[in-house]
């Protein structure tokens, strides 16, 4: 790398870089959005609207200001507002997905974060915030009413894990022989001072991947159904299990596929209940000395990002309230918690690497300068001052998505029905053949979405049950179930239980 | 005395017309940036070995010519026919829908079958009998009547599955799609086919 080769030449372009981008350099998100979240956590949504905006001025929006724009725009019902940030939001993610299929394996290609720190690197978002981008823009769609729009941002999130799959492949392929070619073997867990168990949990290392989620693929598979797509909703459904195995609500979803045409009805709505709790982690910087083998540097602290679980201190539902008698269990099918944490893990080897690449540049510049004496030492001590004070790792995440998504899935008659959640009540008109009631509890709040109406299936008479009667050659026709058969079949379908 | 006009005739007038408009589609304006083409839509397609195009045209392609050779489609003149579902068993979002339709057009072209609307359209040809009918629209003698639609003689039905395995840098993907046709009355399977395909992929390739 011509960074080793020739350090006094980077010098005045790290001033430089220090100087033109010190927005970017000094920001610090976790400060900006903490305060906007709390807005939100007590219910002051048009507050936290505007302190958003004035945490982001100059006009050239990056991906992170449509995203939380978005979300919280969501929190107040606006859902075409909120689908239209987020589909600028989505834009850029287009031209990252059309950028990253050229560059992909060029992960260090990127010389503000190699000379001053990962912030100065353009926001791409994290894999699993481009994931769930489609997930909510399809929500959204689902809110409105428009279910084909959801279908459309449904199927984009399968063709957008498989490019990141595919990006991902290539990024670590060449992430390895840099690491290789420069003789970096320090990985996360080498960190003396990093709290490693946030990233060793089994709950982050039993995950697939950082991107892929249960709540996506139920979805999908809810919205294929919902559409008569049996064929496209089966992968969804199978999907969800393969992320997260062993809980009932997902397993029925797949086991009950077939059966459920023939027990729908008129006058009933299949309802998935989406609750959703608390606000994704924070980042923070932790500055760790790390042996810096690269030209014999010695040790050298270098910043790390450390994830801080729900910073909004949310409680988590396990039940809601139907009609003041039944209750229906939530099962928690989507920790973004756990998900943002796995993708840091997997994250972590670039940041090593780009982190020690960029200690040595920049102490390498530095020592060249302080060997000179005279003026140049000044430069030096300037230098050191600078290094110092831009060296942070990068806080930026979307931070306004929920910690926890739980789901709960019942069919119900038609109509308005009071739903609680903890003293929350909310009276909920429930039309169509499907329904997606979402709520969010965020601080003290609880956000409640009333579902336009949803696709009214063709439900055609319940067959009668046909026996034959022997030889007679006339079959006898037998009444079909009694109500209470029916209810208990129903309810066996879709009983959830975490 | 009977006098042939060529120009009169019309077979030549059709061919006049086809061969103005077809002078009229070459001369159209091209809008460019020069960073996208159109491709040969047949193009056999291996940028990734999950389920693809030349995936759904081979299975469609074989599945059609083997139908259309089934001994159960000659005993009744046009025999009319339903799709039913075609059951995903893979984890891939494989548009099932998308490959029937493909079978079908290609079995609606050969002229030797009709087919009944499926489950999937039924709402559609129920509403648009209820617009015709209930609405107070339409003239009653020339409105399609309720209770006239005819119940298909055959289904067809099938499963698609795969298996995938990975070993090092190698991926294998085998789908098997089955299709049958069964006599709706009788419940017998009059024919039943099976397409094979294997993918395998190499990462050191890219």
């Amino acid at each position: 790398m011509p960074i080793f080769t020739r350090p006094t030449s980077l010098a005045l372009p790290i001033l430089l870089t220090i100087t033109l981008s010190g927005c970017s350099v000094m920001r610090s998100y976790d400060d900006e959005l903490k305060q906007t979240i709390d807005l939100a956590g007590q219910g002051q949504l048009d507050q936290a609207l505007t302190q958003h905006e004035s945490n982001n001025t100059g006009g050239d929006f990056d991906l992170l200001y449509y995203l939380e724009k978005g979300e919280l725009l969501r929190l107040k019902s606006q859902y075409k507002d909120s689908a239209g940030a987020w589909l600028l939001a989505d834009q850029k993610v287009n031209e990252w997905e059309n950028e990253a299929k050229i560059r992909a394996g060029a992960i260090l290609e990127n010389a503000g974060a190699v000379i001053l720190n990962d912030k100065t690197r353009r926001y791409d978002g994290h894999d699993y915030e481009k994931v769930m981008l489609s997930t909510r823009l399809a929500l959204d769609h689902l809110l409105s009413g428009d279910w084909n729009a959801a279908r459309t941002e449904i199927k984009k999130t399968h063709e957008r894990e498989a490019i990141i799959a595919e990006i991902n492949a290539k990024d670590n392929e060449a992430l390895e022989q840099e690491s290789k070619e420069k003789g970096i073997t320090t990985t996360f867990k080498d960190l003396n001072g990093y709290p490693v168990e946030t990233l060793s949990s089994a709950e982050v290392t039993t995950l697939k991947n950082g991107y892929q989620s249960a709540f996506s693929h139920y979805l999908a598979g809810f919205v294929y159904e919902a559409l008569n797509e049996q064929g496209l909703a089966s992968p969804g459904y199978r999907q969800a299990i393969e992320l997260q195995p062993d809980i009932k609500i997902l397993e029925d979803g797949l086991a009950t596929l077939d059966a459920r045409p023939s027990l729908r009805k008129p006058s009933k709505t299949d309802v998935l209940f989406v609750v959703e709790s608390g606000s994704a982690p924070a980042l923070s910087s932790v500055t760790i000395p790390v042996p810096v083998i690269v030209s014999n540097l010695g040790v050298i602290p270098i910043s790390f990002p450390v994830l801080h679980s729900d910073p909004s201190h949310t409680l988590q539902p396990g039940t809601l309230g139907i009609d003041g008698k039944d209750t229906l269990p939530l099962a928690a099918v989507t920790s973004l918690d756990t998900m943002s944490k796995r993708a840091l893990r997997d994250d972590m080897p670039g940041i090593i690497v780009r982190g020690i690449l960029r200690a040595a540049a920049k102490a390498m510049s530095q020592k060249v300068l302080m060997d000179q004496g005279g003026g140049a030492a000044i430069a030096g001590i300037a230098l050191n001052v600078a290094n110092v004070i831009t060296e942070s790792a990068d806080e930026r995440t979307w931070r306004t998505l929920p910690a926890t998504i739980s789901i709960g899935r019942v069919t119900l008659p038609s109509g308005k029905h009071d739903i609680a959640i903890g003293s929350s009540k909310q009276s909920i008109d429930i039309q169509g053949s499907h329904a997606v009631v979402v709520t969010r509890l965020l601080g003290n709040q609880v956000y409640w979405s009333q579902p336009a109406y949803g696709p009214q299936m063709p439900v055609y008479t319940v067959p009668a049950v046909i026996q034959p009667t022997g030889n007679t050659g006339s079959p006898a026709i037998k009444k079909p179930l009694s109500k209470s058969k029916k209810k208990k079949a129903q309810k066996s379908i879709h009983q959830a239980k975490g | 005395m009977y006098k042939k006009n060529i120009m009169n005739s019309n077979a030549f007038k059709a061919t006049a017309i086809a061969l103005m408009l077809s002078g009229c589609a070459t001369q159209s304006p091209t809008l460019s940036s020069g960073n996208v083409e159109y491709g040969d839509s047949k193009t056999v397609e291996t940028l990734t070995n999950e389920f693809g195009s030349t995936d759904l045209q081979t299975i469609a392609e074989s599945m059609a010519s083997s139908l259309l050779q089934s001994p159960a489609l000659f005993v009744k003149s046009r025999p009319l026919v339903t799709v039913a579902e075609v059951k995903n068993r893979t984890s891939e979002y494989i548009d099932t829908k998308s490959i029937t339709d493909s079978i079908r057009t290609k079995i609606v072209k050969s002229g030797m079958v009709r087919f009944a609307v499926d489950t999937s359209a039924m709402q559609t040809q129920v509403d648009e009998l209820t617009r015709q009918n209930q609405t107070g629209l339409y003239k009653k003698n020339k409105s399609k009547k309720m209770g006239n639609m005819e119940g298909a003689d055959f289904r067809i039905e099938g499963t698609i599955t795969s298996i995938v395995k990975r070993a090092g840098d190698v991926k294998d993907v085998y789908y098997k799609f089955s299709l049958q046709l069964v006599d709706n009355e009788s419940g017998v399977m009059e024919w039943a086919d099976e397409k094979e395909i294997r993918k395998t992929s190499n990462k050191s390739m890219f």
